[in-house]
């Protein structure tokens, strides 16, 4: 091996204990997704040994109230239909929706500084390198959310991009959500604690700024409350945004109550 | 040969409740320890630590051991979330720095307790190895979640000298580790 990975093997190392940032990051990533598998070693070594590190922390009792928590939750929980480990069908959804799960609460978590977004877009790309591996062509479910979460980070970097707030209102006021906007490129709505539609209603999102509200979409959250909605630039000045509750195909303007607003 | 974790997970994956108890039993006493460390509060410990566990029960299908121990799974998802609340709270409050309620630990918390602590002394060993900068470099990096260039800030150092450090401390920790176990 040339000296020209001794570059790699010091990227590799940052990486593993995740502390890459900005261009090295970028840098490393698309070295390990060319596949190389030297890296790909030192990686998993370095994983299991600086679990080992952590495991050598002093020992603490886990709190019992704790282990009775989940039994219950356990116990309570919908029987699941039984899958196999690893295979398509149960990977993919599951990557998706923990690669989600992780960019929503990171996104809401408002750390607005890229390399935050970048560190866990680390985590999910590697999730996708080893996905490709696994599912070859079967990944198009991933390459969407690497997509989606790409696009989000890109947009944090240019300086037009606002982040902007939207609180509960109405019948939900737990709810909370941030749009990633920007005024020509458009943006990502994300949302939690917002309590599923009910049957046949969807949430809709609108921008505010002309004569009227304009229309940017609907979307449904999961049963967790959390939703990711892309949002296409609107012609002319957007200065609000606001959801309500509608009729899950969608209406010209907004009928139900509002249950997010920006300031 | 699987492992005993490997074959929790496994059932586990299937949806096999019962198996998630002896789960949370063998590997809460290892996650637990490191999820204090890094947020310093218990009752925020004991938040995490459920998230952690309930992760794990619904996401057991993805387990692969071809990509890594039990261990390493459990391991890497609770320092994930640990560090996402301790960023949750620091933005809350941004001056409010909680002390380490540090308790006494019984005697045999966990079913590979003794093992464990044999290995604890091992491991304790090899870190001893690392230089005292190297090991800060990975410590600020691995529990206190900063990147390499908060890092270099941090110390006043050229961002080079900190990922050299990071690189030649984990080399020793990873040759340390190999002839550990």
């Amino acid at each position: 091996m040339t000296s020209d990975h001794d570059v790699f093997a010091e990227l590799a190392a940052v990486y593993a204990v995740g502390a890459l940032d900005g261009d090295d990051l970028v840098r490393f990533e698309t070295h390990l997704a060319e596949g190389c598998q030297r890296c790909t070693r030192v990686l998993a070594e370095s994983r299991e040994a600086l679990t080992r590190m952590a495991l050598a922390e002093p020992p603490a009792p886990p709190p019992a109230e704790v282990k009775t928590a989940l039994l219950a939750r356990v116990r309570e929980e919908e029987p699941r239909p039984p899958r196999r480990p690893h295979s398509r069908a149960s990977w993919v959804p599951w990557a998706a929706a923990t690669a989600a799960v992780a960019v929503v609460a990171a996104m809401l978590s408002g750390g607005t500084v890229a390399s935050r977004y970048e560190a866990r877009l680390g985590q999910m790309a590697r999730e996708t390198a080893a996905a490709r591996e696994r599912l070859q062509r079967n990944e198009a479910a991933l390459r969407e959310e690497m997509t989606v979460y790409r696009s989000a980070v890109e947009l944090l970097r240019d300086p037009a991009t606002r982040v902007v707030e939207l609180r509960g209102a109405g019948p939900s006021p737990e709810a909370r959500g941030r749009l990633v906007w920007h005024p020509t490129a458009g943006g990502h709505l994300v949302v939690a604690n917002l309590p599923p539609a009910p049957t046949g209603k969807g949430y809709e999102l609108w921008t505010l700024g002309g004569p009227a509200p304009r229309p940017a979409g609907v979307f449904q959250v999961d049963a967790s409350g959390r939703a990711i909605h892309r949002v296409e630039p609107a012609p002319g000045a957007v200065a609000k945004f606001a959801v309500t509750l509608e009729p899950e195909a969608g209406v010209p303007a907004p009928t139900g109550p509002i249950v997010l607003a920006s300031r | 040969m699987t492992t005993r974790g490997e074959d929790l997970i496994r059932r586990m994956a299937a949806g096999d409740r019962e198996a998630f108890g002896p789960f949370y039993d063998r590997y809460a006493p290892l996650v637990y320890p490191l999820v204090v460390r890094i947020v310093r509060d218990r009752t925020d410990a004991a938040d995490v630590l459920q998230d952690v566990f309930w992760e794990a029960w619904q996401g057991a299908t993805a387990y692969d051991p071809a990509r890594g121990s039990p261990e390493a799974w459990m391991i890497t998802r609770a320092r994930a979330r640990a560090l996402d609340r301790v960023r949750a709270l620091r933005r809350r409050s941004e001056t409010f720095v909680p002390a380490v309620d540090e308790a006494p630990a019984p005697a045999g918390a966990g079913g590979d307790a003794a093992a464990l602590a044999g290995d604890r002394g091992l491991i304790r060993t090899a870190l001893a190895q690392l230089s005292a900068v190297q090991r800060e470099a990975i410590e600020l990096a691995y529990y206190a979640g900063l990147t390499q260039t908060e890092i270099a800030r941090r110390l006043e150092q050229p961002l080079g000298t900190i990922k050299t450090r990071i690189r030649l401390g984990l080399e020793r920790l990873r040759d340390a580790v190999r002839r550990v176990t």
